[in-house]
């Protein structure tokens, strides 16, 4: 949590993260160049320098995709969610390298200005095999530079969460681009089936850890709670929530956390303030609820980040019946105090 | 309830057990991922072929400068035996820019003899030469050459991919087929010759210099049918050891295959 924007907030974490990434990178980059060159010696450097790039660009984008649903499958894996930001501004920069190079080798030093040459030097728009696959590259680089540039906590303060989630889930649309970009483009040419089934299978893993994570999520959203006279919903018994923790229920539509904690019940709006981070995951740490994405913390009996910080959640108001927990399911404004329930 | 309550926070140090064992699995997963890729997209590329550009030498060379229908410059290598080598402009532009000052003083050029230095671009037995500087170009004393007499080959139909041949015959790797196929339409419409490449052998040539019926250069309109497979049928001419096709653009037919040539 940080009150004033700074590049980057470093910590331990972070530091050994991006690391891990430069080491990555290197080490693709390194055995493609050795191996380029050992068995294919009369390539260009230009033509080398493309082809490494862009599959390692396309590679750390299916890593960055994985993260997401490996995360909500399983928590051992939020740590790398924790800074997926700066994978995602580095495999921009692999990519930019890939597509920057490819413009200038390709389009420019020529009578026409190389952007729109990008779009005009093949005009078979209506073929499939023909299909100017540069422009799909060009607009996925777009995204991904939209995305990279305001990969920081001063843009999603100012765009609204909503508007920077909706910014940065474009990255679906960006990825089909790539794919396309790859089996129009480089696929109809230097064509193999190790590097397409390669791909495919990327594509396989990414859209089946997507879905069974949905499905997961959906037995949330799912359940059915009965209503009682007051029109409260009743959720679960308070021996089914772990110490310390919570469970999530959809409550008229929208989802609620439940935690246990000091021998007392309280429950906030699940959806953490920062980036919209599923806080019923998380945990009560030194008293505050700690979003499981990035440790943004809110105060229990009120869903306010404890001062100086600024965040504030929908609280709600529980009732206890022989060990039933209740819930109001008409939250109060955020921020709210709401007196937590005894046990 | 021991593994649960392992809780990961970014700015905390101490990381659980259990979740540092997970982390080191993604972490290697990940890297070997990435270097079985590495070694997979390496080693599944195309051979790319002796082709050369003499990007950082510079060459000097001196020959007879004729146009029929792009310029090229014929040099002489011993008793009757001449080489034609096409003559580039910097980047994605033909010759004719950098020849204008030198056309404008001395006027026609066919039949000149000039001295010009450039970069050399050559494979499987073409010469080509990129101009970058139209001060690189100097008019030498008149020496008498035979005139180039174009003699007719009759009719042929190629099989084939449209090039631009500076790209092919060296500065780019692999300079053809779909990937290269805005950067050949850009060279070709700024002016660099267009030359169809055969797929298949045949008696002539491997590669023919296009122009249209009328022997003039062809250039925007030749521009829907590079880097994909093609027929093309026209009038063949031998320019030195270069052939012309003189072709009707109209009648090119496009071939539904995987592009063949190098």
């Amino acid at each position: 949590m940080g009150l004033d924007y700074k590049l980057v907030l470093w910590n331990k974490h972070k530091k050994t993260y991006d690391k891990i990434i430069v080491l990555g990178m290197l080490a693709y980059l390194v055995l493609f160049f050795v191996l380029s060159f050992l068995i294919n010696p009369e390539l260009t450097a230009e033509t080398v320098i493309i082809r490494a790039f862009g599959s390692l660009a396309i590679l750390m984008l299916h890593i960055i995709l994985a993260i997401g649903p490996l995360s909500r499958l399983n928590p051992q894996f939020l740590p790398i969610l924790y800074n997926r930001r700066h994978l995602g501004v580095s495999m921009f920069l692999a990519a930019f390298i890939h597509g920057g190079i490819s413009i200038f080798q390709f389009h420019a030093l020529g009578s026409t200005n190389p952007i729109y040459a990008i779009f005009t030097s093949n005009m078979e728009y209506g073929s499939l095999t023909n299909f100017p696959f540069q422009v799909l590259g060009f607009l996925a680089l777009l995204i991904l530079f939209l995305m990279a540039s305001t990969s920081h906590d001063f843009f999603l303060k100012n765009l609204s969460p909503r508007i920077w989630k909706g910014l940065h889930m474009l990255v679906y649309l960006a990825y089909a681009l790539v794919v396309m970009h790859v089996f129009l483009g480089a696929f109809q040419q230097e064509t193999s089936p190790f590097t397409m089934t390669f791909l495919i299978l990327g594509f396989v893993t990414i859209s089946g850890l997507h879905l069974v994570a949905a499905f997961k999520e959906s037995k949330v959203d799912g359940l059915k709670s009965s209503v009682d006279d007051s029109g409260w919903l009743e959720v679960c018994n308070v021996n089914e929530i772990a110490n310390n923790r919570a469970k999530i229920f959809t409550v008229a539509g929208e989802r609620v956390a439940i935690f246990k904690y000091d021998g007392k019940l309280s429950a906030i709006h699940n959806v953490c303030k920062h980036q919209g981070g599923p806080l019923g995951e998380g945990k009560v740490v030194d008293g505050c609820i700690t979003c499981p994405w990035h440790g943004y913390q809110y105060l229990p009996h009120n869903g306010q980040s404890p001062p100086p910080f600024t965040e504030k959640v929908i609280t709600y108001e529980l009732r206890l019946s022989n060990g039933i927990i209740y819930i109001n399911p008409n939250g109060f404004s955020e921020g709210t105090e709401v007196k937590p329930l005894n046990y | 309830m021991e593994k649960q309550d392992e809780f990961y926070i970014g700015y905390v140090d101490e990381v659980g057990a259990q979740t540092k064992k997970s982390l080191k699995k993604f972490t290697f997963g990940a890297i070997g991922v990435l270097l079985l890729a590495s070694f997979l997209f390496a080693f599944f590329q195309k051979p790319a072929r002796a082709s050369a550009f003499d990007f950082d030498t510079p060459t000097k060379i001196s020959g007879t400068y004729f146009e029929v229908p792009y310029p090229m410059l014929r040099v002489k290598l011993g008793e009757n035996a001449y080489k034609n080598i096409l003559l580039l402009g910097f980047g994605k532009f033909g010759a004719n820019n950098y020849v204008k000052d030198i056309r404008e003083d001395v006027g026609d050029l066919n039949g000149k003899h000039l001295t010009i230095e450039g970069n050399l671009v050559y494979y499987n037995g073409k010469t080509l030469l990129q101009i970058d500087d139209s001060q690189k170009i100097s008019l030498d004393e008149e020496i008498i050459v035979p005139p180039l007499k174009p003699s007719s080959l009759g009719h042929l139909e190629i099989t084939g991919e449209i090039v631009d041949p500076k790209c092919y015959f060296g500065v780019m790797k692999p300079g053809f087929g779909k990937i290269h196929r805005s950067c050949a339409a850009l060279c070709i419409a700024g002016g660099i010759p267009p030359v169809l490449v055969s797929s298949e052998k045949n008696e002539v040539s491997d590669y023919f210099l296009l122009a249209d019926m009328k022997g003039n250069p062809l250039h925007k309109d030749i521009l829907p049918y590079i880097g994909q497979p093609l027929q093309v049928g026209g009038k063949v001419e031998k320019i030195g050891d270069w052939h012309l096709l003189r072709i009707d653009v109209d009648s090119i037919i496009k071939m539904d295959k995987k592009s063949s040539i190098y």
